[in-house]
């Protein structure tokens, strides 16, 4: 298993997860988010490709009201 | 609303207010207040989502209805690195290349980075975006974004949030005087319709604000006064306002004034 953070809070992922699988793991399901592993974007075009890493830092950002 | 058309970021448009979509009461009430404000630009934002929490669903489902375009901020950043992936990120979401930049330096009264900010405007416009950066009030810095191909700066009136309208018009003035051509759009800070008509006398392009009317008593009635506000201001800024003088001088005709008399020392 790896330790990662997941939007500040720490998940156990299985090893050699892909940001796809991670994300169906952890049940997000809609579809307006973008994923940012340690400060750095990830396409949805990249999701099955880019495998997570112990102490990953991810975040996962969605539509809010802003100013 | 008038005839006039102006374009900013490759769009066409009708208003020259360019509304936030935060703060409000509630969704019912921000939606209501875009809609009298007759704004075509909206604000959003990115921020960290819950599994299984639908709100950010929700909130970006009522915008969609609007029918408006949709400006992402990179809010929340403190470094060009921060707000580069913003961008990226709200570029994926949103659909759009729009980006209103945001590169926060100071903690205390949410000054922009202008250093930050003319980095990640670098990258973000070679990168194809169309980079809308909040800055202050300076010339230089202007300058400086304008030279990394920025065709759209955004100069603070004041703080955000602070209401306290224009602290520099002079700056701004200059700013004005010195770029003709650049899309110019005073954002943040706006306390009153006031403050916004007087950046429209100043000739900017147009006004971004949100707490101003997001936070009025009545923020849908408060919509229609900026939107009446801004489109005064515009006219008044065609229109060619008059000379100051340092004397009085009567408006009504002297000939013929009865009763007449000379003032004796």
């Amino acid at each position: 298993m790896i330790k990662v953070s997941v939007n500040g809070e720490i998940k156990e992922l299985k090893e050699n997860i892909s940001v796809k699988d991670m994300l169906n793991f952890l049940d997000y399901r809609s579809k307006t988010f973008a994923v940012a592993i340690n400060t750095t974007f990830v396409s949805i075009k990249k999701y099955e490709d880019t495998i997570i890493k112990d102490g990953d830092e991810i975040d996962i950002l969605a539509p809010v009201q802003g100013g | 609303m008038s005839n006039e058309k102006w374009e900013i970021g490759g769009k066409t448009l009708d208003s020259r207010l360019l509304i936030g979509s935060a703060l409000y009461p509630s969704p019912a009430n921000m939606e209501d207040a875009i809609k009298v404000s007759q704004s075509q630009i909206v604000t959003v934002a990115l921020r960290r989502q819950a599994a299984g929490d639908n709100g950010g669903q929700d909130f970006w489902n009522i915008i969609k209805s609007l029918g408006i375009h949709v400006l992402p901020n990179t809010a929340g950043s403190h470094s060009a690195q921060e707000a580069i992936t913003t961008a990226q990120m709200a570029r994926e979401v949103f659909g759009t290349n729009w980006i209103k930049l945001e590169v926060i330096g100071d903690q205390y009264n949410l000054q922009p980075d202008p250093f930050e900010t003319v980095k990640a405007a670098e990258v973000l416009i070679k990168d194809g975006f169309e980079v809308f950066p909040y800055t202050t009030d300076d010339l230089v810095v202007t300058k400086r974004l304008a030279d990394v191909g920025c065709k759209i700066i955004m100069p603070w009136g004041s703080p955000i949030g602070s209401g306290k309208g224009l602290m520099n018009p002079d700056n701004l003035k200059a700013i004005r005087t010195q770029f003709p051509d650049l899309n110019l759009v005073v954002d943040a800070g706006i306390g009153k319709p006031s403050d916004a008509a007087k950046a429209m006398e100043l000739g900017y392009d147009g006004v971004l604000l949100n707490s101003a009317i997001a936070l009025a008593q009545d923020p849908v009635k408060m919509a229609d006064a900026f939107r009446l506000a801004i489109e005064g201001g515009r006219l008044g800024y065609q229109a060619g306002t008059m000379i100051q003088r340092e004397f009085a001088s009567p408006s009504t005709p002297t000939v013929g004034t009865p009763f007449w008399h000379q003032f004796k020392d």
